[in-house]
């Protein structure tokens, strides 16, 4: 069974250059959310693994997806990637439980010291 | 002649998507300056008829009374000018966040702008160009209208270009009555030329 991961952003550009810069041996299904309820919608649909928020969205965007997911305590490890690189955006979304933040724009390398570690890939003999 | 300027729903997209990094680096920069958390909007992209952009500006106008400061920017065949506008009830809570004591001068209020600007338009400007690999060489910044009327602003900058696109950044200050709208208004050619350089990120 192949993971799931869930990529947010209103950005249809930055939502393809998020998929683009996960690694390439990384056996993952790719779902796409325009905004935060998209997402939360779908997280209550599906189990995904993963999901890379963006922070500056209409709707709802990535604060108030984060306060959502904590509410209703949904499981799924969230890693914000986002433009807003204030280091009090990075303290907040940790407190709302974020595992960690990646500015934009996203670098592939980053993307897989994160997720390595947190253990949701594994190090250099993933192959 | 010059074709008509316009854009596709993927080139706003990445415009808006470029600025939204740019801006972030901007924020950043003026939230470390304050100490401050700077509130992000998500920026507006549009191409826009120069008179209808006199037209919005001056619907500013019963909103107290504004200064703004312009600063033209060049690099690689891109022109254009950004564009601050600050409410003045902004700057005494700036003059606050500064550490300038007791009530501003016309010439502190002066200064206080120019430092802003340089910030917010300098980090603005620097972050399109990187993403788009353009060094960008910026004019030094002139206030156009400090304690005048939009009217009189408008009338300052001589028009050349009859169609823009304009990105528009409304950048409020969390817990403090602060707000200013920064506006990057790029040339016709600009545009024609920046929409080729953008294509290859929108290659899939």
């Amino acid at each position: 069974m192949s993971r799931k991961v869930l990529i947010c952003d209103d950005s249809n550009m930055a939502r393809k250059q998020m998929a683009r810069a996960l690694p390439d041996n990384w056996p993952v299904e790719v779902s796409f959310a325009h905004h935060g309820e998209d997402a939360i919608e779908q997280i209550k649909t599906n189990q995904f693994e993963v999901m890379f928020l963006d922070l500056t969205m209409p709707v709802m965007d990535g604060y108030q997806t984060l306060e959502a997911i904590r509410k209703d305590d949904l499981p799924i490890m969230v890693i914000v990637v986002s433009g807003d690189i204030q280091p009090e955006a990075q303290d907040r979304v940790k407190k709302l439980g974020a595992i960690d933040f990646i500015k934009k724009p996203v670098d592939k390398e980053r993307i897989q010291n994160v997720l390595t570690e947190y253990g949701i890939i594994g190090g250099n003999s993933d192959e | 002649m010059n074709e008509a300027i316009k854009l596709s729903e993927d080139e706003r997209d990445c415009y808006q998507e470029i600025t939204n990094v740019a801006m972030g680096q901007a924020a950043d920069r003026l939230a470390r300056l304050l100490n401050v958390y700077v509130v992000l909007p998500i920026p507006n992209v549009n191409i826009i008829e120069i008179n209808e952009f006199k037209m919005t500006l001056k619907s500013l106008e019963h909103n107290a009374t504004v200064s703004a400061v312009c600063q033209g920017f060049i690099g690689a065949g891109i022109a254009g000018e950004a564009l601050l506008i600050f409410n003045d009830a902004s700057f005494s809570d700036i003059a606050k966040l500064l550490n300038y004591p007791g009530n501003l001068d016309q010439h502190e209020e002066l200064e206080m702008l120019m430092d802003v600007a340089n910030v917010l338009n300098g980090a603005c400007i620097q972050g399109i160009g990187g993403q788009l690999d353009i060094d960008f060489s910026q004019s030094h910044p002139m206030v156009l209208g400090q304690h005048c009327s939009i009217a009189d602003l408008l009338s300052q900058k001589k028009n050349t270009w009859q169609r823009t696109m304009a990105i528009e950044i409304n950048y409020t200050i969390e817990d403090h009555n602060i707000n200013c709208d920064l506006l990057l208004l790029f040339t016709e050619d600009s545009v024609l030329h920046m929409n080729r350089l953008i294509s290859f990120l929108l290659d899939d």
